[in-house]
C-alpha cells in the first residue's frame, strides 16, 4: 500500500494544518487572504473547510468535559509581557481575547470574556485576526464569550475618528447569556472609510448607557474611561 | 494572563474540533476519540503551561492529538483487542474492503517508531508539506524526507510479514 493514497489520506490540496490554522485566525494577513482566496476555486479545499466546520459545531453542543466545569480557577499570573511574547501573534489571534487580559486601565471583573469577529467577503466566511486586513462592504458580525451572564456592547472608532455602536441596536448594553462564541444577533456591512478601525467590547454587571461611552471613546481615543460596572476588550482591524 | 478552567472551556468550544476530527480519523472509533479530547483539554486544566509556552494554539493540539492517538494505537496492539476495538469496528462503520483498509493503516502506524509515524500522520494523514511537518517534530526538512523514506519502508515490510 502506497502512504499517500490510504483511505485516510488527505485529499485536499492545502494541508489540514493550513485550513485549520486559517479557520482559527492564526495565519497572517497575507496568507490568510491567499488561503481564502484558493478557497473560492478549490472544491477539494472547500469541502474540506465544510467537514471541518461541521465538527466544530458538533463539539460546540458536546456537554463540557467535568473538569471544566465548576471548578476554581488556576490564578497563574505570568510577568505582564512575556505571556504575550511566548503566545505571538498567532495564538493572540484566535485565543488570547478568550483569556484573561490584563491591559492597562481596564477593568477586570469575572474570567475568561472574549470577543472574536467573523468577516464575510463575498461568499466566504472567516474568522478575523485582530489586525487583520477587511475590505469596504464585507460583513463582520461578532461573538462573545462570558463564563457567566453579561450585558453586552461593541463599539468601534473608525478611521476619521468617528465613534458607533456594533451592538446592540438599543441605547444600553443587551444581556447576552453565558457561553463560549455566543453569535450576538446583529452584524454590520463596514463602510468605505480605509485605515485602521478599533473595536471596544464592553462585558458589563449593568444595562449601561452606550451614548456617554460613545462620546468618550470619540473624544478620548483608548484612554476613554470605562465604566465601573465594566471590563474592555480592544482589538483592531484594518480596511483596505 | 490567566488560563483557568472557563478560559479553558472557551479554548475547549474554539478549538476542540481541531482534536475530535483528527482523532477520528486515528482511532476511527467515536468513543475513543471523544475520550482523546477529554483527555487533552482536562490535562491542559492541570498544566496550562503546556499550551501557554507554544507558538500556535493549533500546532500544539496538533502535536497532542497526535500523540495521544498514537499511543493509544500502540496500546490497542497486541491481540484481540485491536481486533475487538478497531479492525471490527472500522469494517462495521465504513464497510468493506475500504474499511478494512482503514484499520489495516492503524494497525501498521502503531508498529512505526514514534517520531516516523507522526511524520507519516502529518504528511499523509493531516497532507502536510515537509516544512510544516518539520515544524511539528522540530526538526529540519531533511529529517522529515528521512523519516517518510523510512516510514514507507518499514510500512512495505509489515505489510509482506501481515
Amino acid at each position: 500500500m502506497n502512504l499517500a493514497t490510504t483511505p485516510l489520506s488527505w485529499n485536499a490540496c492545502l494541508s489540514a494544518l493550513r485550513l485549520d490554522r486559517w479557520m482559527m485566525g492564526e495565519l497572517d494577513a497575507a496568507d490568510a487572504e491567499s488561503v481564502g482566496t484558493h478557497l473560492s476555486t478549490c472544491a477539494a479545499c472547500s469541502a474540506a473547510v465544510a467537514g471541518m466546520r461541521g465538527v466544530r459545531e458538533e463539539v460546540r453542543a458536546l456537554p463540557l468535559p467535568p473538569a471544566l466545569l465548576g471548578r476554581p480557577p488556576l490564578r497563574r499570573p505570568v510577568p505582564r509581557g512575556a505571556a504575550v511574547a511566548g503566545l505571538g501573534l498567532a495564538l493572540a489571534a484566535s485565543v488570547l481575547l478568550m483569556l484573561r487580559t490584563e491591559g492597562a486601565g481596564e477593568r477586570r471583573k469575572g474570567a475568561g470574556v472574549g470577543l472574536v469577529m467573523y468577516v464575510q467577503h463575498g461568499d466566504e466566511v472567516r474568522r478575523a485576526a485582530p489586525g487583520e486586513t477587511v475590505a469596504p462592504g464585507d460583513a463582520v458580525r461578532f461573538a462573545v464569550s462570558t463564563p457567566a451572564p453579561a450585558f453586552v456592547a461593541v463599539l468601534s472608532l473608525d478611521p476619521a475618528g468617528r465613534a458607533s455602536v456594533y451592538f446592540p441596536q438599543g441605547p444600553r448594553a443587551a444581556e447576552v447569556p453565558a457561553g463560549a462564541e455566543v453569535p450576538l444577533p446583529l452584524g454590520t456591512r463596514l463602510d468605505a472609510t480605509v485605515g485602521e478601525e478599533r473595536l471596544l467590547g464592553l462585558f458589563c454587571t449593568a444595562p449601561v448607557e452606550l451614548e456617554p461611552i460613545r462620546l468618550a471613546l470619540q473624544q478620548a481615543r483608548d484612554a476613554a474611561p470605562l465604566p465601573t460596572d465594566c471590563q474592555g476588550l480592544r482589538w483592531s482591524f484594518v480596511k483596505r | 494572563m490567566i488560563l483557568d478552567a472557563p478560559a479553558i472551556a472557551g479554548l475547549y468550544r474554539s478549538h476542540g474540533h481541531v482534536v475530535l476530527r483528527r482523532a477520528r480519523t486515528l482511532l476511527g472509533s467515536e468513543a475513543d476519540a471523544r475520550e482523546v479530547l477529554q483527555e487533552i483539554f482536562t490535562a491542559l486544566v492541570r498544566n496550562p503551561d503546556a499550551v501557554r509556552s507554544a507558538g500556535s494554539i493549533v500546532g500544539w493540539l496538533y502535536q497532542a492529538t497526535t500523540h495521544h492517538c498514537l499511543n493509544q494505537l500502540r496500546k490497542a496492539r497486541t491481540g484481540a483487542r485491536v481486533l475487538e476495538l478497531h479492525v471490527r469496528p472500522a469494517m462495521a462503520e465504513t464497510g468493506g474492503p475500504r474499511g478494512e483498509a482503514a484499520a489495516e493503516v492503524r494497525r501498521l502506524l502503531a508498529l512505526l517508531p514514534d517520531e516516523v509515524a507522526a511524520a507519516v500522520v502529518y504528511h499523509h494523514l493531516d497532507g502536510m508539506t515537509h516544512a510544516e511537518v518539520a515544524e511539528l517534530l522540530g526538526c529540519s526538512r531533511r529529517q522529515v524526507g528521512y523519516l517518510l523514506e523510512r516510514a514507507q519502508g518499514l510500512w512495505d515490510r509489515a505489510e509482506q510479514t501481515a
